[in-house]
């Protein structure tokens, strides 16, 4: 408890003598990080000492994971090889299982860009330990999701026409297609969100330059292009990470936006909606959210983290969650019911198709997945549970993959011509590619740990340093300022 | 005179901010003092003046160079090198607000970065005055003073409850412009942090030498002046015009363009012998099925027939009666041009019932 006149640093605690009072204060320390201020040398080392740490179970799920990804990277040199023949693709199911991925991985990177940024801009001081794994799952979901349209392309050495430069061919892309807005899009939100993340890992960086030695210490002192904390590198830094704030949320808002106009432009039948663009970015965050949760769930375990990542972070999150839960559902509802309502008969096939056809099992795990599973975010002791809210996020990622699965090769799969109709079985290679996708985000996950911290402590000991407990009354309750 | 650094470190804000407070009594003014944290204050907390930086203006003037960047892409490749596609205007308004959207936002945030590293004068290679312990949360004062005034400095310093002092002292270089050079780490610690760094500014126009570099190159191999034997040139595909030859041979049941012949792997079909019953069947038959094309006179006038060229068949005419019995059936079974197969409509017997029928057309 502060009291104006005298002063000591936040980590000396005083407890009050009343013990209704003191018992008031420890519930608040242990429930809040931001009440529970330590000496920073402690949440220094807490955050730097696990990332030493590889005992021998890190090692062998390094292993796999890497042996996942490796599995990836033969299997696309055996399909350049071939051709996309050995893949299930064929009429009229042209884009299938890498399309889905390329959707679902740049969906779950939305939610780091929501929590590093739009939280920050709403003050939410709850983000402050979760944001940079947050960032880092934002990074590392657009890269796997970009190498995807590559992987589709086939002639995979030919990526480098989509870029504008001049050529002697003088043929430039064309920026009237949506796959092209979708290239602009992508790469700046993937830039921007690396630069983001840099700019803000810049003062832990040095903290770890501080407090590590040999080649970590080297390692840190390149990275952290020497940064010392004067006034001037801080008023520039939070000017730039305001500018970035500012500028990624409406970026975030536009890329997936844009990726949904690479279905909606195309008039196919279950395609062709007005509200694909804010139906896709509730879909992007509400999985990215289910994601992030996830990892930190795994982080927190593994690295032993329970002093930054507390009950009220996943009940924060999970309530978010659940108001995502709720949007995603009205937007599919009115993805559904114009075309119900206007009985065409190509919709009503897709229908039959998805409530009682071939889809029915993909369909009906979507719905309860999606819809059902998530009302269990209500309650606070699920969302205050972490093995809970870890289970609610599996269907949830579940759900939202055959929601993408549904959207992509099964509606593709009944279009406008009966003759045309088909339907796609994923082979071999596109599932080998996609578990050596997720196996990437993983192993990327696996890998940033130990070389970078995850815990962005800089900014928690500010939120801790602007952060105390005010006695009104009977109460001790906590107070902010900015 | 020489010039002494001190950097004091105190524990927490309030006696850092009476610390600079009483330095202001000696004389020393708000551009010698800098504050070092761990994370960021606000200047107020110390009582430092508000410092306005340029990286807000210049991100501005990034957002404006992506926007110039966006009306290349979306609007001067097309003024360019147009190419007509079907249902846009050469320059259409919606995709290119999309373009020039991205293209702004991503030449605001690029701006903002770079510009941030260069006004913070990074990356920072000389040794500066500086304490580990300012990143474990405690608060460093670094002040720049004449040597004479640097006892006063500590001592006032340890008198508000700094618990660590450091001082370093330039040699006597009265003389000589202060300019810190790439190798010089021993003195000049505070000329990184702020005025011109010729350092600095060396790095920055190296990386911009080196990307103007790579760009060069890469346009050396786009532009083929430097021939790069891609095996995918377009000019060197494997060619596929069919008029070359050599010819592939037909497969086995195929029919050759001249007309149906009567095909190696059909069954043979016996005709059914001219008889009134047949002729009978075929005349039903063949105002069912024949006669919308070919004419109730079988001359090929059909109501249809307006819509073919060439016309349905005449069979009154001699080339179509002097055709064999077997090319006949051929041609209804199989269709023969624009005619399609009746195959479905008639069945074997029909058909001969029919042929019979159009044989009594000779005139």
């Amino acid at each position: 408890m502060s009291e104006p006149h005298v002063s000591r640093p936040i980590w000396q605690r005083i407890n009050p003598q009343d013990e209704h009072l003191a018992r008031q204060v420890e519930h608040a320390r242990q429930e809040h990080l931001l009440l529970d201020p330590r000496y920073p040398l402690e949440m220094d080392r807490g955050v730097l000492d696990p990332m030493s740490r590889t005992g021998p179970r890190y090692w062998i799920f390094l292993v796999i994971f890497a042996g996942l990804v490796a599995m990836w990277g033969a299997t696309w040199t055996a399909q350049m090889l071939n051709g996309l023949g050995i893949t299930g693709l064929k009429r009229p199911v042209m884009w299938a299982l890498y399309i889905v991925n390329f959707v679902y991985f740049i969906g779950i990177g939305h939610a780091g860009t929501f929590i590093s940024a739009a939280l920050r801009a709403l003050h939410v001081e709850w983000r402050r330990p979760i944001s940079r794994a947050a960032e880092f799952l934002t990074i590392f979901g657009l890269a796997t999701a970009g190498m995807f349209p590559i992987v589709h392309l086939g002639r995979a050495w030919k990526f480098y026409w989509l870029l504008p430069y001049p050529n002697e061919r003088q043929i430039w892309p064309s920026y009237h297609s949506p796959l092209l807005w979708d290239l602009t899009a992508i790469l700046t939100y993937l830039s921007c969100s690396a630069l983001f993340a840099y700019m803000s890992l810049l003062p832990d960086l040095a903290m770890a330059r501080d407090h590590t030695i040999g080649w970590r210490h080297r390692f840190y002192d390149l990275l952290a292009l020497g940064w010392h904390g004067t006034e001037r590198q801080w008023a520039n830094h939070e000017t730039a990470l305001n500018v970035f704030t500012y500028g990624i949320i409406p970026v975030m808002f536009s890329v997936h936006t844009i990726v949904s106009w690479d279905f909606a432009m195309a008039i196919q039948p279950g395609w062709h909606s007005t509200v694909f663009g804010p139906y896709f970015v509730i879909g992007a965050l509400f999985s990215g959210v289910a994601a992030v949760i996830m990892v930190l769930a795994i982080v927190r375990a593994t690295m032993g983290l329970g002093y930054f990542l507390r009950r009220e972070h996943f009940d924060g999150m999970g309530k978010f969650l659940l108001l995502l839960s709720l949007s995603w559902d009205y937007f599919y509802f009115n993805d559904v019911i114009v075309p119900w309502y206007g009985q065409a008969p190509v919709e009503k096939t897709i229908f039959a198709l998805l409530t009682g056809g071939r889809a029915a099992p993909v369909f009906y795990l979507m719905l309860f997945s999606n819809v059902i599973v998530p009302v269990a975010l209500a309650f606070k002791r699920v969302r205050t549970s972490i093995p809970a809210i870890f289970i609610v996020s599996v269907f949830i990622q579940i759900g939202m993959y055959m929601e993408r699965f549904m959207i992509v090769p099964i509606t593709l799969g009944q279009n406008d011509l009966p003759f045309d109709w088909g339907v796609y079985v994923p082979y071999l290679p596109e599932t080998l590619i996609t578990i050596g996708a997720f196996a990437f985000v993983v192993s990327l996950f696996f890998i940033s740990s130990r070389f970078f911290p995850l815990i962005p402590v800089w900014e928690v000991y500010e939120g801790q340093v602007m952060q105390g407990l005010r006695r009104i009354g009977r109460a001790i309750l906590p107070e902010r300022t900015e | 005179m020489p010039k002494a650094w001190m950097l004091g470190l105190f524990h927490e804000a309030t006696p850092t901010a009476t610390a600079i407070d009483h330095l202001r009594g000696l004389s020393i003014s708000d551009e010698q003092i800098t504050v070092l944290s761990g994370m960021p204050f606000r200047p107020e907390i110390f009582g430092r003046p508000h410092y306005r930086g340029r990286v807000g203006r210049l991100a501005l003037l990034g957002a404006f160079l992506g926007l110039l960047f966006g009306l290349f892409l979306s609007a001067g490749i097309w003024l360019l090198y147009p190419l007509a596609q079907g249902g846009q205007p050469l320059v259409p308004v919606p995709p290119m607000l999309i373009v020039l959207f991205e293209a702004t936002m991503l030449g605001m945030m690029w701006a903002a970065f770079f510009s941030l590293l260069i006004e913070n004068r990074f990356p920072i290679v000389k040794s500066q005055l500086y304490d580990p312990r300012i990143t474990e949360g405690h608060i460093g004062v670094l002040v720049e003073a004449d040597e004479r005034l640097s006892l006063q400095v500590e001592k006032l310093l340890n008198a508000n409850g700094a618990h660590h002092f450091q001082r370093i002292i330039e040699p006597e270089r009265l003389l000589e412009p202060r300019r810190g050079t790439w190798r010089d780490a021993g003195t000049d610690f505070l000329s990184a942090l702020r005025g011109p760094d010729p350092g600095h500014r060396g790095f920055w126009l190296s990386v911009l030498g080196i990307v103007t570099l790579l760009g060069i190159v890469s346009m050396l191999f786009a532009y083929n002046l430097i021939p790069f034997p891609f095996p995918t040139q377009m000019e060197n595909q494997v060619s596929i015009a069919y008029e070359q030859g050599p010819r592939l041979a037909a497969p086995a049941a195929a029919i050759p363009v001249q007309g149906p012949v009567l095909a190696a792997d059909q069954p043979a079909s016996e005709p059914i012998p001219v008889s009134p019953d047949s002729l009978q069947r075929g005349l039903v038959l063949y105002g069912v099925t024949c006669i919308i094309c070919h004419g109730p006179t079988g001359t090929g006038s059909g109501t249809l027939s307006s819509f073919f060229n060439p016309k349905p068949a005449d069979f009154t005419s001699a080339p179509i009666q002097g055709l064999e019995d077997d090319t006949l059936f051929l041609v209804v079974t199989q269709g023969f041009g624009l005619m399609p197969s009746i195959a479905e409509n008639l069945g074997v017997q029909e058909r001969w019932d029919v042929i019979n029928y159009v044989r009594s057309f000779k005139k």
